[in-house]
């Protein structure tokens, strides 16, 4: 096994080697994976995949030796990166290796503890420190504490007892606690996650560490703790930053937990502020709320492009998302006289365009109801005649005629 | 009952003598004040409802409540079903069967004699019913927010003064001792000039997705439901869920604005003006038909240097409810008699007899009665109503627009933003119109 002990650095087809080469001036990012009770080699390219997209981050993949194996010769040279993502649950480390991680911390290095990590290394003190809470492998009150919430109140709870549970998989309300930190600004105050482990009495040594998110375990929906349970965290150690997500199990293909647009984009927002402790990402117009779980099914954001590309065959029984996205476009666009009439010429586009299906063209008559101008009367206009569409078309003409 | 013209007049005419004379309790029964007794059959108001689902149906048991208070003689509704059950909660009130039902309001205005009328109605309606009720002179007692965008809402004050009726909006939390407490406390300066006001609202819930097109149930008039809205295909909701679209409500934000924002209006002296300055944003459902804002969050600014932000509870620090903080404390208010201070001791403060009253009433239907009978103003009247709403719609404009909104109080317009003024109002549909005032 001794020949598999490398760093790798994966190249998954064209599409990754391309945005490897697009992402040459992102932070320099080491996902190391290799040992896992979960699937590692599903979750680790869709982690890769996930912060490349940002443009922020050029990420490489590490593998270590199977379990069991020489760790001696795992010796990444963690000075070489902005970032370390671990996507590890498995065998303690060499010494050295331990030294030079820590070190990387201490000296400002970012870290991503993804899901399961937060269950590695139950002995190996400054990662606990690191990690902030952790699960399973044995933790028990010596870990620390559980910390959760109670009743909106935090609670650090030194009862004695097993650390790390999970109840049945379920979609749940994962709820922000300190709205105004970097990696939360903007977001929703709740919203739905898709259907994940929930992971619960996490205990550890809780030191410099911020609850950013938590869920409230229902023993309702299948084994669960009454508790509101951390899941976004964010832990200084020393000038280092460590962002802690404990959601993202991963089914195949990633599954719901890890295509969860919440998953995904508090995953790059934490990882922007573990490397510089700012986050420069603006919020998507598909970040998840309470209404509803947003997946993406290729963990990408669907650009304005792909919305128009799309909004012609509007379907409203198949989604209505590429409208959506219209829409936070045009909201994004207040008070740019420019940019509105440039997605107003799309819209007419659309509109004109004899495949689009009605429905499309329902929708866009009433945004154009106020934010048209007369570059859209004439299309309007057409419109009229057509007995589908004559009481969308006067509705827009009314409205646009009563305020110039 | 063969004649309610006359009674109708009756106490019609009654209200202006009491209203003139200041002898109010020489006149009207004690029980018609809430006092307990009976009260004479001539003296009870004849009264329709109009929109009697669920909150139309417990306006009803409220008012059926009162004792010999009022009388039901029609209900119309577009749903049969509602007017069944709406028909049996009458007559058994009545002891008869004489209770008429309607399923155009139209007709009901044309033909029944009423002293007042209940409206319960989705927001989209809102315009139409209470102008043209308010025009047949009836008095009403309605639901809130009472209109849907500010033009209509605009229309409704202006139908209610100048047809002189009486008007209690269902913002009933002004008829709870706690809340009318907090805000006294609150106007009287018990925690100093009042600098900035927290509002509350629920948040969100889950959306259905897009249900497929359904056949209309038998009952349900669904051209008559639309009415003045766009005309969409039927996919299973209607009743009750119609606040979570943006065709007939501005959901949570603007069903709870005549609860929260009123009441933070009554405590901070704001209830006849607006905010001058609005900025926020909305966070809105991605799927499904259901797509009023499941989050928002908007600070208005006020000619005073009063600023008032209005969230969903899950970006309050308070949570549900209002808040005021002034220089040297805060209140707040809430739900479940729910009322708490920076200071106990704040909250044990009396009013004095030369601070400001605020109108004080133990039963918000009640009170409508009375002032029917008194002719007085009541609790929640038409123009505080609107002014609650504007402050809502107007947050929904600024998220919808992604703009800073500049709104002049007293002319009542949008200042040099043409998109955004285009909101203030909504055409509607064919053939319905705005009734003229």
């Amino acid at each position: 096994m001794k020949k598999q002990y490398y760093l790798l650095i994966i190249t998954l087809g064209l599409l990754t080697f391309f945005s490897a080469c697009k992402n040459e001036s992102g932070y320099k990012t080491l996902i190391i994976t290799g040992q896992n009770n979960h699937e590692w080699k599903t979750s680790s390219p869709i982690l890769k995949q996930i912060l490349d997209e940002t443009g922020l981050f050029s990420s490489e993949i590490a593998i270590t030796p199977e379990k069991g194996g020489d760790m001696k010769n795992f010796d990444p040279d963690f000075s070489r990166y902005r970032l370390v993502v671990l996507d590890y649950n498995g065998d303690p480390w060499s010494d050295k290796t331990n030294k030079a991680f820590v070190e990387y911390v201490k000296n400002g290095g970012g870290v991503v503890i993804y899901h399961a990590a937060d269950n590695s290394f139950p002995g190996w003190k400054e990662y606990n420190d690191m990690t902030g809470l952790g699960g399973w492998g044995d933790r028990n009150e010596k870990s620390g504490p559980y910390v959760y919430y109670k009743n909106d109140e935090l609670v650090v709870d030194t009862a004695a007892g097993p650390g790390g549970t999970h109840g049945k998989r379920r979609e749940f309300i994962v709820r922000t606690r300190i709205a105004d930190h970097p990696v939360m600004k903007g977001l929703p105050a709740r919203w739905l996650h898709g259907t994940d482990e929930l992971y619960s009495l996490l205990r550890g040594p809780a030191i410099n560490m911020q609850i950013l998110a938590t869920a409230f375990s229902d023993t309702a929906a299948g084994g669960g703790t009454m508790r509101d349970e951390p899941m976004l965290m964010a832990i200084t150690y020393e000038k280092g930053r460590i962002f802690h997500t404990a959601m993202g199990h991963a089914d195949e293909g990633g599954g719901p937990a890890m295509q969860c647009a919440g998953f995904i984009v508090t995953l790059q927002r934490g990882a922007e502020w573990a490397v510089t402790g700012d986050v420069t990402q603006p919020v998507p117009f598909d970040f998840p709320s309470a209404a509803g779980a947003v997946l993406r099914p290729d963990f990408k954001e669907i650009s304005l492009d792909e919305a128009f590309s799309k909004l012609g065959n509007y379907d409203i029984a198949k989604s209505t998302k590429y409208f959506t996205c219209l829409k936070y476009h045009i909201t994004k666009s207040a008070g740019d006289a420019g940019k509105l009439l440039d997605l107003e010429k799309r819209m007419v586009k659309v509109l004109t365009d004899k495949e689009s299906t009605t429905e499309a063209k329902k929708l866009l008559l009433r945004e154009l109801s106020w934010m048209g101008s007369d570059y859209s009367v004439n299309a309007i206009k057409e419109l009229k005649s057509n007995p589908d569409l004559k009481d969308e078309a006067e509705y827009a003409l009314a409205r646009m005629q009563q305020v110039k | 009952m063969r004649d309610k013209s006359s009674r109708r007049d009756f106490v019609k005419q009654s209200a202006k003598i009491v209203a003139g004379a200041v002898i109010l309790p020489n006149i009207i029964p004690a029980s018609v004040l809430g006092k307990g007794g009976s009260t004479p059959p001539s003296d009870r108001i004849v009264i329709g409802a109009i929109g009697v689902g669920s909150q139309g149906m417990s306006n009803m048991r409220d008012f059926l409540e009162l004792k010999n208070a009022v009388r039901f003689v029609a209900v119309c509704d577009v749903d049969t079903l509602h007017l069944e059950k709406a028909k049996q909660l009458a007559d058994e009130a009545n002891k008869s069967k004489d209770c008429r039902t309607y399923g155009d309001y139209r007709e009901f205005l044309e033909k029944e004699k009423l002293d007042a009328v209940s409206i319960a109605l989705p927001d989209h309606w809102h315009g139409i019913i209470y102008t043209a009720a308010a025009n047949k002179k009836l008095h009403v007692y309605g639901e809130k927010p009472i209109c849907r965008t500010i033009h209509d809402g605009k229309t409704i004050v202006n139908a209610v003064k100048k047809n002189n009726i009486i008007w209690q909006t269902g913002s009933w939390q002004r008829s709870q001792s706690h809340f009318h407490h907090g805000a006294e406390l609150a106007i009287n300066g018990r925690i100093g000039k009042i600098k900035y006001i927290e509002v509350g609202l629920p948040d969100g819930g889950k959306g259905i997705g897009t249900p497929p097109v359904k056949e209309v149930p038998a009952g349900l008039n669904w051209e008559m439901w639309l009415g003045p809205a766009l005309k969409v295909p039927y996919r299973g909701v209607a009743h009750w869920d119609w606040r979570w679209i943006l065709d007939y409500s501005g959901g949570q934000l603007t069903d709870w604005a005549g609860h929260h924002i009123d009441i933070a209006n009554w405590g901070a002296g704001l209830e006849h003006t607006g905010p001058v300055e609005i900025t926020g944003a909305g966070v809105y459902p991605i799927e499904g038909i259901f797509n009023a804002p499941v989050e928002y969050d908007f600070l208005c600014k006020y000619a005073n240097g009063i600023e008032m932000r209005v969230a969903n509870a899950a970006r309050q620090p308070h949570g549900m409810g209002t808040t005021w903080y002034g220089e040297l404390g805060w209140i707040h208010v809430d739900r479940g008699n729910r009322i708490s201070a920076s200071d106990q001791k704040i909250l044990d403060e009396e009013i004095g007899e030369n601070e400001i009253q605020l109108y004080k009433s133990d039963n918000h239907w009640q009170n409508f009665v009375d002032c029917v009978h008194s002719g007085k103003q009541a609790i929640a009247p038409v123009e505080v109503a609107y002014r609650a709403i504007s402050v809502a719609l107007l947050g929904e404009i600024a998220m919808t627009t992604g703009e800073t909104i500049k709104w002049d109080p007293d002319k009542e317009e949008i200042i040099g933003n043409p998109m955004a003024s285009r909101l203030l109002s909504r055409p509607y549909r064919q053939p319905w119109t705005l009734p003229t005032v």
